[in-house]
């Protein structure tokens, strides 16, 4: 095989760094117990026919050895196993660890930039699947192929010490088995494999349709044919399944097959030999039961091939990901973080490709410490390219960006982002306790500033109505929050962490307006004394946030004007003056 | 004649499905539940289980022939010609056992295959059973894995788990026939070592499966935890606690191995026993066998035969250890599953069973609702007995705080709530006499999120009324203001939209529900929120579809804002289930009642 075929498993054993000695240890242990298994079918056969040889003959024999053998074999092949299975869970765990820290140490800098693939269901459950390849490849391919190269040998070598064709006939075979065979497979088993994967994604999207239009295909009369559709994608992908299982089990049987035409084969060629006198009968017992033993090591390997391709194609399409370069590296001597970061935006442009439109088409913005700003304008309107370029998240090319009266470029992303308080649309509440939760922010965080943050963000009555309350376990294996109360766990992250640019992305965005309105006193609370910039389609019932507004059209600013300036206290009292 | 054991360690092998239900132990009915499955395939494994059986006494007879041959050139140095047929019928013995195999196999998938497409049926008649009410309150995710993947993983235990099962107990047996004829002491070896394996896979292996049935649920914890984190990163580096975060993942996986380890030396136990066994059984039968040819005691013949049959006789078992995981990923989506099937459903608008069903009328109805209470679960009220009359042809707004019970009505007169009180009667006929199909058919709903099915668009605003004509479309398009978001799509009417499709824009989905109203022409009209996703260019153009659309139409509009309530026929105000205010807004605000704090209350935000 190439290079270029070999590459991404190559580089995958790389990554696996010093974990390698555990598998390593474990291939050699396998090989021990497999080799004891074989030699002592071997040994047996070569016992009984020479004792039944001595019984016929009355010749006198040392039976203590090879019966001393025979126990030793099937407890070095006992204790082997147990000691195998020990050794190749250690190297497993060792592996899986090593190889999730890796993938986090990649993909974190690629956050959010190159990390499309996160957002998407489809993409996310493949790159699943394909870590979960890699993390069974040592079990599943690693073991089985290097084992049966380092033992077939071996048994080569010893049936040509006793006859050479028997060795070349179990060779020949057992390259059939082991590389014609799963050639073979891999070959046939492609198209429906690729379409049993095409059928899956089709039945997931027909079932999700099922679930989340279920209302509208109630109304519409159309739920009897959707249910038709899966049954009927349900039936084709059972027949593809039914093809690869028929398919893998011809493969399977023909190895013991193949096991047992060599054994028929040594049959003949040892009762020429012997009858020849070349070779004595217990001999030939012995070499019929190494071949039928030794196929044992190759029964195994078409799984294991067909495995391999699956697994190189994983290992490709994870280093494919992770070898996307950071969207915006540090410079290589970081200046000191200002004390006031003012901000300053002078015709920045930004865009996501070569080909693609400018997002941000020559932004010019003012930002002094302490101003208070909302960033309007339709979807697209490069509201959120505003804040990514801010963010550090992506660069921008033309224009110049001002950080505390320097360029912005001069830090480190890093230090920006820590002055940078973000309440974000879709806060990711991590599967853990709410208070490990809300630590993210802020890990020294004590116990009197995590309620006061929690008391100021109103999530007070929310943690008290919690079965555990701060310790509730939150997230997938959890209790889940309400979209209301997953926003006030963002505002509390926000308070926590304390920074002096509050940056709210549609901070009350799908939440139904009674509950946008109760958000209203947290983030007032929020907003106190730092720079705010509000991010939102809309600015109704947001205003008192902000002092200014402005307008974006096209990657542009378009409109920049004073909101009158209200608190939420006098908001209400004003109301009640004018009706 | 043997095979290897590829013993997959169960505690590292955690499912990639997406969100694999983390259960520290199935429900108890989960394997209640898999055997009730068993009795509709249970041909197919019995023939399964049946070529199984054959195949091991053709292996039998193999054995024979082997030995026979081997003794023929061992003592009477046979010639090459002399074991030339026993040669021959060996390999033809292999090649018919290999088919038995590979048709064994068919059958079990056949019976794998058919319960797949069983549970999978009553799965989707559940989610029809239970309405779209119920559904809409459940993680899609969840039931979509339910579904799919839940379903798929119980393929392999009937396919391949239950067959071998079987074989587990039936092939010994069959070996252990064989052999007592050709030599009783080995015979005997085997008879006694036999009953001490499954009594030591049963004092050690309940305690190793729950051990590593526990690693296991930790495993697909942790993967869990970890797919977590990679979907968190951004709000990671937010916060810039990526570093700690990494902390704490290392932590993670490092005490995770060191328990499960320590778990491990003592679960692997049980394969230890199961291992020594069979090669301590190997071992003695050879060295019984061995001296007894020496002493003339036996046959060479005999002693080959059982020599080469020993390993077989454990063979079985150890395949069922491999096939462990099969059964744990099956018991796990069966407690699910079991949890989903078996529980009666509340009866959700389904039943229409009667032929003598009132056709709905076609004209604007006018809908009188008396004292309805509907609940979601014993205790949970939807809706707390309301009254409120929908007069024909006019527009009736409902305002209230989210959880007030605005859009359980609409799914009540959808027909996707059964009430458990009072009485909807739509021109004086009750709801649940009507013909549900035509009733449905008299409605057009515009929800805040309309769906989008996989298919082009054109699939998508059909669905309203299959029957369609191009004509119809795109007059339908152009009333919904459709037809400028078609001008945008590269491949117009052709685009394919849903998951993987393209992703149309709130606002242009939106248009799409317009689009489907309107073709659906319907005198009833529903709306929920529909601009509330939207930014205020898109809401005003769908406000101002909305408003030709409405005309002539009795109109239930559920609102946030309260402007449309100004300009409604009727504005009914809702809080926890109640209607506790009703009539013209006018007359409302005059009242200074709940209506009128409202209104108040947006104006100060």
């Amino acid at each position: 095989m190439s290079a270029s075929v070999t590459g991404p498993l190559r580089r995958f054993w790389r990554v696996l760094g010093s974990q390698r000695r555990w598998m390593m240890l474990g291939v050699l242990v396998s090989l021990i117990s497999t080799l004891a298994g074989i030699a002592l079918m071997a040994i047996a056969g070569h016992f009984i026919a020479s004792m039944a040889l001595a019984g016929a003959t009355g010749a006198v024999l040392n039976y203590y050895t090879p019966a001393a053998l025979i126990r030793a074999m099937a407890l070095l092949r006992t204790g082997g196993r147990y000691v195998e299975r020990l050794v190749n869970h250690e190297a497993t765990l060792r592996v899986l660890s090593r190889l999730r820290l890796w993938l986090f140490d990649r993909l974190l800098p690629l956050a959010p930039a190159r990390t499309g693939f996160l957002g998407s269901a489809d993409l996310f459950s493949r790159l699943r699947a394909d870590v979960d390849r890699l993390e069974h490849a040592y079990l599943g391919i690693g073991i089985p192929i290097v084992v049966a190269l380092l033992a077939l040998p071996l048994v080569l070598a010893v049936q040509a010490a006793y006859a050479w064709p028997v060795a070349v006939l179990t060779a020949v075979a057992a390259t059939a088995a082991a590389v014609l065979l799963p050639r073979w497979l891999i070959v046939r088993s492609r198209a429906p494999s690729e379409a049993m994967v095409r059928d899956e994604a089709a039945l997931r999207a027909e079932v999700g349709d099922l679930v989340r239009g279920a209302a509208e295909l109630r109304l519409y009369g159309a739920d009897a044919v959707r249910e038709a559709r899966i049954h009927a994608l349900t039936d084709a992908q059972q027949m593809r399944l039914a093809r690869l299982d028929a398919l893998q089990e011809r493969g399977q049987s023909l190895i013991p097959l193949l096991a047992q035409a060599v054994a028929a084969g040594t049959l003949l060629l040892g009762a020429a030999a012997a009858r020849a006198d070349r070779l004595a009968g217990p001999d030939v017992v012995m070499l019929v039961l190494l071949g039928l033993a030794a196929f044992e090591v190759l029964a195994v390997l078409p799984e294991a091939f067909t495995r391999w391709g699956a697994t190189r194609a994983a290992a490709a399409r994870v280093f494919d990901l992770v070898d996307a370069e950071p969207a915006v590296e540090d410079p290589a001597a970081p200046a000191e973080p200002p004390s006031q970061p003012d901000i300053s935006l002078r015709g920045v442009r930004l865009r996501y490709a070569e080909d693609a439109p400018w997002a941000l088409d020559g932004v010019d913005l003012e930002l002094p410490f302490g101003s208070r700003v909302a960033v309007t304008g339709a979807s697209g309107a490069g509201k959120s390219s505003l804040a990514a370029a801010l963010l550090r998240f992506q660069p921008f090319e033309g224009g110049r960006m001002m950080w505390g009266g320097r360029s912005i470029t001069d830090y480190a992303t890093d230090d920006v982002r820590a002055a940078i308080a973000v309440v974000e649309q879709r806060t990711h509440l991590f599967d853990a306790t709410l208070i490990e939760n809300l630590r993210v922010a802020r890990p020294d965080a004590t116990r009197a500033q995590i309620e006061a943050a929690v008391h100021a963000a109103q999530l007070s009555e929310c943690v008290a109505a919690l079965p555990d309350g701060y310790d509730t376990w939150l997230g997938e294996g959890g209790a889940h929050l309400s979209g209301g109360e997953a926003r006030r766990v963002a505002i509390a992250r926000a308070l926590l962490a304390d920074r002096p640019i509050l940056l709210l992305d549609e901070p009350t965005e799908g939440l139904d307006a009674a509950t946008a309105q109760s958000l209203m006193g947290a983030l007032a609370t929020l907003a106190e004394g730092r720079t705010v910039l509000l991010i939102t389609h809309r600015l109704e019932g947001l205003s008192y946030l902000v002092d200014r507004r402005v307008r974006m059209e096209r990657g542009r600013i378009v409109a920049d004007e004073a909101v009158a300036s209200v608190s939420v206290a006098s908001c209400s009292d004003r109301f009640s003056t004018t009706h | 004649m043997t095979h290897a054991d590829t013993d997959e360690p169960p505690a590292v092998r955690a499912k990639a499905s997406g969100v694999a239900s983390v259960k520290a132990d199935a429900a108890p009915g989960a394997t209640d539940w898999l055997a009730q499955q068993q009795g509709t395939v249970r041909r197919w494994l019995l023939s399964a289980m049946g070529l199984g059986a054959a195949g091991t006494v053709l292996l039998c007879v193999q054995a024979g022939l082997l030995a026979w041959a081997l003794n023929a050139i061992l003592l009477q140095k046979a010639h090459v010609r002399d074991v030339l047929p026993a040669a021959a019928a060996f390999v033809l013995l292999a090649l018919v056992r290999a088919a038995c195999s590979v048709q064994a196999r068919r059958f079990g998938f056949e019976a794998g295959r058919r319960v797949v497409a069983d549970v999978r049926m009553r799965v989707l008649e559940q989610f029809r059973a239970r309405g779209p009410a119920w559904l809409a309150r459940q993680s899609s995710a969840d039931l979509i894995t339910r579904t799919v993947d839940g379903v798929d993983a119980l393929a392999p235990y009937y396919a391949r788990y239950l067959p071998q099962k079987a074989a587990a107990v039936l092939l010994p047996l069959i070996v252990l026939v064989a052999a007592f004829p050709a030599d009783w002491v080995a015979g005997l070896v085997m008879l006694v070592t036999a009953p001490l394996v499954p009594l030591f896979m049963v004092l050690l292996g309940g305690v190793a499966e729950r051990a590593s049935q526990r690693r296991w649920v930790t495993l697909l914890r942790l993967g869990n935890q970890f797919f977590d984190t990679l979907q968190g990163l951004v709000t990671l580096r937010l916060f810039g606690a990526g570093a700690r975060r990494r902390v704490l993942l290392a932590e993670r996986s490092e005490a995770y191995r060191r328990e499960t380890m320590s778990v491990l030396r003592v679960a692997f136990l049980s394969s230890l026993v199961l291992e020594f066994f069979a090669m301590v059984s190997i071992a003695v039968v050879a060295v019984l066998v061995g001296f007894r040819l020496m002493w003339g005691d036996v046959a060479f013949t005999h002693g080959m035969f059982v020599l080469l049959l020993a390993p077989e006789f454990f063979l079985p078992l150890r395949a069922l250890g491999a096939l462990r995981h099969a059964r744990m990923d099956a018991v796990s989506a069966a407690g699910d599953l079991a949890a989903l099937l078996e529980s009666t459903p509340p009866a959700a608008g389904t039943a229409s069973a009667a032929s003598s069903k009132v056709v709905a009328p076609a004209h604007p109805p006018r809908i009188e609702i008396e004292d309805v209470r509907f609940e979601y679960a014993p205790g949970r009220a939807g809706l707390d007995g309301i009254t409120m009359d929908i007069p024909a042809g006019r527009t009736t707004v409902v305002v209230g705080a989210s959880g007030s019970g605005k859009s359980s009505l609409l799914r009540l007169l959808m027909g996707f709530h059964e009430p458990s009180r009072g009485t909807v009667q739509v021109e004086g006929h009750a709801l649940d006499a009507l013909d549900a199909d035509t009733w449905r058919a008299r409605i057009a709903w515009l929800p805040q999120r309309p769906h989008l099915f996989v298919g082009t668009l054109r699939d998508n605003v059909r669905m309203a009324r299959p029957d369609a004509d191009d004509v119809a479309l795109e007059r339908a398009a152009r009333a919904a203001g459709l037809d400028a978001v078609l001008r945008e799509l590269p491949h117009g009417w052709e685009t394919p939209l849903g998951e993987n499709g393209y992703g149309l824009s709130g606002g242009q989905a939106q248009r799409v529900a317009l689009a489907r109203a309107w073709l659906r022409d319907a005198p009833l009209l529903l709306l929920d929120e529909p601009t509330q996703h939207l930014d205020e260019a898109s809401a005003r153009a769908v406000q101002e579809a909305i408003a030709t659309l409405r005309r002539g139409r009795t109109v239930v509009q559920v609102a946030h804002r309260l402007d449309a309530a100004r300009a409604a026929d009727q504005v009914v105000v809702m809080a926890a289930g109640r209607v506790i205010e009703a009539g013209a807004p006018a007359q409302l605000i005059a009242d200074r009642g709940a209506f009128f704090r409202l209104l108040q209350n947006e104006e100060a935000a």
